[in-house]
C-alpha cells in the first residue's frame, strides 16, 4: 500500500534523525552505550519497527549524561549552584519579562480588561490573541533558558507552552468564555502539579538505576552500594515539592481582590511557585549530595 | 522497605537470557527481541549491570560490509555466579507472580 510505504519511509527517516540528534547530545567519550543502539537499529525489519527502537535512545542519552554529570568533580559546588540558580531564575523571569508586557500592551490596545469573570469589555473577547502570547511567552521562554543552559527553567517553560496549548484549544473547542475565571484557579492549580511531576522525573538523582527505582549506584561504587534515604525517596520528597507549590500558588490566587496583583495574579503565582519548587528542589538535591558524600547508609 | 539491586522483572528477565548460554555473546536487540524489553529499558540495564562487572562488552566486526561494528555481550563469572543467586532468590516471588496473572492462576 503506497500510503504505508510513505509513512514507513517517514518514520524511518524519522528515526534516523532523532538517533543523529541524540548522537549529537553525547560527549564522545561517553557514546559507546548510544552507538551499540545505534548499530542495532539497522535490524530493525522496517521504519515503524527503527523508530520505536530509536525513542528508547532518548532514555538511555538521559542516563548516559546523567552518569557523566554525577561523576563529574564537584568544581566549587556553592558557587556552581549559585551560577546555576541565577540562570534558572533568569530564564525564568525572561519568559515573564515578555508575557507581561506583552498582555498589558494587548489589553491597553484592545481597551479590554483581564477581569476574572465574564464580564463585558473583558480580554476573554480576544481568545486568539492572549492564546499567542501565552505559548509564544513560553516558547520564548524556554529557547531564552535553552540557551542559558538553564535546564530548570527550560523544562518549567516547556510545561507551560504544553499546558497553554491545551488550555487555548480545549477553551477555544468548548466555547468558554468565563476563561479567566476558572482558567487562573485551574491553570495554576494543574501546573503546579504537573510541575511536581516533571520535576520529580528530571530531578532523579541516579536515572541510570534500574526502572524500579533501586538503589542508587555511582560508577566505580561497589554494587551493593547502599543509597540515602533522600536518594530513594526523591521522587515523593518532590512531589511534596511540587504540592507544597501547588498550594503557593492557589494561596496566592485567593489573593486576588488586593489591587497590586489583581491582573497579573496568574504569572505571580505560576513565577512564585517556581522559584519556591526550585529552591526546595535545591535544597532537598544538595541534602541528598551531603547525606550520599558522607556514605550514609540506607539501613533503616 | 527498598528493593534490591538487580532484581526488577526486567533485569532478571535479562539475567536469565544471559545465563541460558553464559559463554555465548549477545546482541542487544535479539536481546530486546527474546526478553520483549523495549530498547529504552533494556540498554541502561545492559549499561548497569556491565558497570558492575556482571558484563562484559565486545564490538564485534559487521557481518555484512558497510554495516557498522555490533556491541555484544556475555556474562562475566562473577555475574554469572550474581546472576544465579538472584534468580534462585527472586524465583518464588516470580512463579507467585506468574501464576496470579495465568489463566485459572489464583
Amino acid at each position: 500500500m503506497p500510503t504505508h510505504g510513505f509513512l514507513g519511509r517517514l518514520a524511518d527517516a524519522l528515526a534516523r534523525q532523532l538517533l543523529s540528534w541524540l548522537h549529537r547530545r553525547v560527549e564522545p567519550g561517553s557514546r559507546e552505550w548510544l552507538d551499540a543502539l545505534i548499530a542495532e537499529s539497522d535490524c530493525a525489519d522496517d521504519g515503524w519497527q527503527r523508530l520505536r527502537w530509536a525513542l528508547g535512545g532518548v532514555p538511555l542519552v538521559w542516563t548516559i549524561n546523567g552518569r557523566r554529570r554525577m561523576n563529574e568533580p564537584t568544581r566549587g559546588p556553592m558557587r556552581a549552584r549559585i551560577v546555576r540558580g541565577v540562570a534558572n531564575i533568569a530564564g525564568i523571569a525572561s519568559g515573564f519579562a515578555v508575557i507581561i508586557p506583552a498582555t498589558d500592551l494587548a489589553t491597553y490596545f484592545f481597551r479590554c480588561h483581564l477581569f476574572f469573570g465574564n464580564q463585558p469589555g473583558g480580554c476573554q473577547e480576544h481568545p486568539f490573541v492572549f492564546a499567542s502570547i501565552a505559548i509564544g511567552g513560553g516558547v520564548l521562554g524556554m529557547i531564552i533558558a535553552l540557551a542559558l543552559r538553564a535546564r530548570f527553567a527550560a523544562y518549567w517553560w516547556a510545561v507551560v507552552s504544553g499546558f497553554n496549548t491545551v488550555g487555548s484549544v480545549w477553551y477555544l473547542r468548548s466555547g468558554i468564555v468565563d476563561l479567566p475565571r476558572y482558567g487562573a484557579t485551574q491553570s495554576a492549580m494543574l501546573m503546579a502539579a504537573t510541575f511536581g511531576v516533571v520535576l520529580a522525573a528530571i530531578m532523579r538523582d541516579a536515572p541510570w538505576t534500574e526502572t524500579d527505582h533501586g538503589p542508587v549506584h555511582h560508577v566505580g561504587d561497589s554494587a551493593g552500594a547502599p543509597a540515602s534515604f533522600l536518594s530513594r525517596h526523591r521522587i515523593a520528597a518532590l512531589l511534596i515539592a511540587g504540592t507544597i507549590s501547588f498550594a503557593m500558588a492557589d494561596a496566592l490566587i485567593r489573593m486576588r481582590d488586593r489591587h497590586l496583583v489583581a491582573d497579573n495574579v496568574n504569572h505571580y503565582a505560576l513565577l512564585g511557585s517556581a522559584m519556591f519548587a526550585a529552591i526546595l528542589a535545591g535544597l532537598i538535591g544538595r541534602h541528598g549530595s551531603r547525606l550520599s558524600a558522607k556514605g550514609c547508609s540506607g539501613t533503616e | 522497605m527498598p528493593r534490591l539491586p538487580n532484581t526488577s522483572p526486567q533485569t532478571l528477565s535479562v539475567l536469565e537470557l544471559l545465563l541460558e548460554s553464559p559463554r555465548s555473546w549477545h546482541y542487544g536487540y535479539a536481546l530486546s527481541q527474546l526478553t520483549g524489553l523495549k530498547s529504552g529499558t533494556l540498554y541502561p540495564i545492559l549499561l548497569r549491570l556491565a558497570d558492575q562487572g556482571w558484563l562484559e562488552t565486545r564490538w564485534t566486526e559487521p557481518e555484512q560490509p558497510g554495516r557498522p561494528p555490533r556491541h555484544t555481550y556475555r556474562l562475566t563469572g562473577e555475574g554469572a555466579k550474581a546472576a544465579r543467586t538472584k534468580l534462585a532468590e527472586a524465583a518464588p516471588s516470580r512463579m507467585t507472580r506468574r501464576l496470579a496473572f495465568e489463566p485459572g492462576g489464583r
